[in-house]
């Protein structure tokens, strides 16, 4: 009897010993949880040493499809800040792992809920939200932070976040800010003098990414493999875009990671056009762990792309 | 005399009047022509005044814009916007009775099968042979009742499977809080309780056509209660969720177990559950699970149950527990396209009852021990296609010498998120002691979504 109550405190206290040391440290940086990869580069940025920084997504998944992970929640429950994409980009994990996470401080509608899309204007905004449209966006297309002009406004809604949580250090925040956006104008400056010669260009993506980063550098989104958003293209639909690309001379076929190579591939085949990856945020391909890194790999290979078809 | 004088006035009077009108005629037509000229020449002066700032204003303005030039455009173009802005602030002032109702979806699911023996021999509630079966049809609503919870419902309208009526039932009806501290989350009303992986999964999101015999057997169908349920996260780096409920009625088949009598704490059922999870690698994950099961006291729950040697069960207390895991591969970049996924659940019911035996005799308190389980293996290897195998394996809960296997290909056809096909072929084989024969099945699912549909944290 003795032996088993000894037996039984042990168990006890290593359990007790367990817990604690699983016990987060007193928190002293600002816990912040961003679902995509280049909304943590910019957070990073912004917040500097005052933050601690995790993202949902390591960069290689789809922008709608990042894993339910239970991982996720504990994360989630300790964060002070959410910070997201918006225009429902998120809308295949975020809601139910926001309500596993039991944190009202990042709920919507409360301050620690950081929508990006904040001052916005969205582009393709779909007339009707049938789902005969494929999984359509209700809000517009998401996909704004591939255009650095627009990345800005998310890199304010961050900055404006972060000040009104910690006000103390919004002196240090703007000062990270500023720095960043002198690097980023001076970026975005080159990238427009090394897309220019190729403004009018044609190209065609798997899924809508593209029309952003498109009108920002004078580019022509020509379409999407994809038949509608989050459907599969058909034969039919593949053989009219083969047909229509002929004709009107579309150079380029942009292939996300994510997506199969095949059907990009034979589409780029049957129409002479050159098929180029590109990631859709930092981390998507090897050495675009940021996102300048990954604006200059996106553009460096579109420009070469270009560049060897003459 | 006197008229001759009166006549020479007239006359001298009438003369002088005239010749001093012609003088001041004359005067006048000189002083008006004068005044013309006067005027005259300040119109011509006026006029000239005019022409030349004319002139300078012309110099002064810039040129008039040409039709369609830049300055017309942008007009045109902050017209049109001010046409759109009115829209919209028309739209906000418009009255939409509509505005506060929930998030409406509705799921459909038919199933056509064709089993080879009739349900005599196979225990089934529906017939053998060519079968087309409705076998639900879910009205869901949900949406936040206030600032401190959000409700939601399921109203299943299926083809009753005797009866072909269609009965309208409330599946679920809950209120669950969404503000609560301390990591914690209730939820009340009618609900599928936390047991186990699946049995709180409707029918149309399973991995494969019918629910596991063993949580037919043993839990009922469906989860389904009418209760209470409390969930705690636990407040560690490491995610474990645990799940504790009461309620009177466990598993949708089931009827609450004690109508008409005075309700006693031990007769509710109370129930748990544990889960965690762990990433093995980032594209591997093992989410293992356990989970329980009380009635304390039942009272006749599905009244007696009677056996294929003529004893009567009448069930006592109700004890199960259950142990599940779920290992996946999804690999981060593809995870829509390509995955492999292993689940398995291990049932194992420990049932009290009083029998009444054929003679007469009645045995009271006694317990029956019996194990069941399922396990299966879906890969994806497209976007839209899917496949996997499914096996099922239970005892009695009243006689652990009747077992039942059965054995389930399965493929799986989502042209969409909201359109699915499924085509499945079923081996069941039971031993004598179930009094059941063996039969082969083969099932096509058919499952749609309208509406609004969001799958939640239960249904990952």
């Amino acid at each position: 009897m003795k032996s088993k109550l000894h037996c039984l405190l042990l168990v006890i206290v290593f359990m007790g010993a367990f817990f604690v040391a699983a016990m987060p440290a007193h928190a002293a940086k600002i816990t912040v949880v961003t679902t995509l990869t280049d909304l943590a580069d910019f957070a990073r940025a912004v917040g500097g040493d005052l933050v601690e920084v995790h993202s949902l997504a390591t960069g290689v998944e789809d922008t709608h499809g990042v894993p339910m992970k239970p991982s996720f929640v504990p994360i989630m429950n300790r964060a002070d800040l959410l910070v997201l994409v918006g225009f429902d980009c998120e809308h295949a994990f975020l809601p139910a792992l926001l309500e596993a996470s039991k944190n009202p401080r990042i709920q919507k509608g409360t301050p620690g809920y950081v929508d990006c899309s904040k001052g916005i204007v969205p582009c393709d905004v779909p007339k009707s939200t049938d789902h005969s449209e494929g999984d359509v966006h209700p809000y517009g297309n998401p996909h704004y932070t591939l255009d650095p002009v627009l990345a800005k406004t998310a890199i304010a809604n961050i900055y404006n976040a972060l000040a009104a949580f910690a006000p103390q250090h919004q002196a240090e925040f703007a000062r990270n800010r500023d720095l960043y956006l002198i690097e980023l104008d001076a970026k975005i400056a080159g990238w427009e003098k090394e897309l220019k010669p190729f403004r009018g260009l044609k190209f065609v993506s798997y899924h809508e990414h593209w029309p952003y980063f498109a009108e920002r550098f004078g580019l022509v989104y020509y379409g999407t493999i994809e038949l509608k958003p989050g459907i599969d293209p058909t034969a039919r639909h593949i053989e009219e875009m083969v047909a229509s690309m002929k004709a009107d001379h579309v150079p380029i076929v942009v292939r996300e990671p994510q997506f199969p190579e095949k059907v990009p591939k034979r589409i780029a085949e049957q129409t002479g056009a050159t098929m180029i990856t590109l990631p859709i945020m930092p981390g998507g391909v090897p050495n675009t762990e940021t996102y300048v890194k990954m604006m200059d790999y996106i553009v460096q290979t579109m420009v070469t792309a270009m560049q060897s078809r003459k | 005399m006197r008229k001759a004088v009166i006549l020479m006035t007239i006359l001298g009077v009438l003369s002088f009047s005239t010749g001093a009108i012609a003088q001041t005629v004359e005067d006048r037509l000189t002083a008006l022509e004068d005044t013309l000229k006067k005027q005259e020449q300040t119109i011509n002066d006026q006029k000239k005044f005019i022409e030349e700032l004319k002139a300078e204003l012309q110099k002064a303005r810039p040129p008039a814009p040409q039709a369609g030039g830049p300055a017309e455009q942008v007009q045109e173009q902050v017209q049109e916007l001010k046409e759109k802005v009115d829209q919209v602030a028309e739209a906000q002032t418009r009255t939409i009775p509509s505005v506060f109702n929930p998030a409406i979806g509705l799921v459909g699911e038919t199933v056509f099968s064709y089993r080879s023996k009739g349900s005599d021999d196979t225990g089934s509630d529906r017939p053998g042979g060519f079968d087309a079966f409705q076998r639900s049809v879910e009205l869901n609503l949900s949406a936040s009742v206030d600032p401190f919870a959000k409700g939601y419902a399921v109203i299943n309208a299926s083809a009753d499977p005797r009866t072909g009526e269609s009965n309208a039932t409330v599946e679920e009806a809950a209120i669950q809080t969404t503000s609560l501290p301390w990591n914690l989350t209730v939820k009340g009303g009618r609900f599928f309780g936390e047991f186990g992986r699946l049995s709180y999964i409707h029918d149309h999101e399973l991995p494969f056509v019918n629910r596991p015999l063993a949580l037919d057997q043993y839990v009922g169908g469906e989860s389904r209660t009418d209760g209470v349920q409390v969930n705690y996260l636990l407040p560690i780096p490491h995610y474990v969720s645990l799940t504790v409920g009461a309620g009177n009625q466990f598993g949708g088949d089931v009827p609450p177990n004690d109508v008409g009598t005075f309700r006693q704490g031990s007769n509710v059922n109370y129930w748990g559950r544990a889960s965690t999870y762990f990433d093995v690698t980032p594209n591997i994950s093992f989410e293992p699970g356990i989970s329980g099961l009380w009635n304390p006291a039942t009272t006749d729950r599905d009244g007696g149950l009677v056996q294929p040697d003529g004893s009567t069960f009448f069930e006592r207390e109700r004890r199960l527990a259950g142990a599940d895991f779920m290992l996946s591969y999804k690999p981060l970049r593809n995870n829509q396209f390509q995955s492999l996924t292993w689940g398995t659940e291990v049932l194992y019911s420990d049932n009290r009852y009083d029998v009444a035996m054929p003679s007469g005799t009645l045995l009271t308190g006694r317990t029956v021990g019996s194990l069941g389980l399922y396990s299966y293996l879906t890969y994806k290897f497209h976007r839209q296609w899917s496949a996997g195998f499914l096996y099922d394996f239970v005892e009695s809960a009243q006689n652990k010498g009747a077992r039942t296997s059965a054995y389930s290909p399965y493929v799986t056809w989502a042209l969409s998120h909201w359109n699915q096909l499924r085509l499945q072929y079923t081996y069941t084989d039971p031993n004598t002691a179930t009094g059941l024969k063996p039969d082969n099945a083969v099932y096509l699912q058919w499952a749609w979504i309208i509406g609004s549909h969001s799958h939640g944290w239960q249904e990952r």
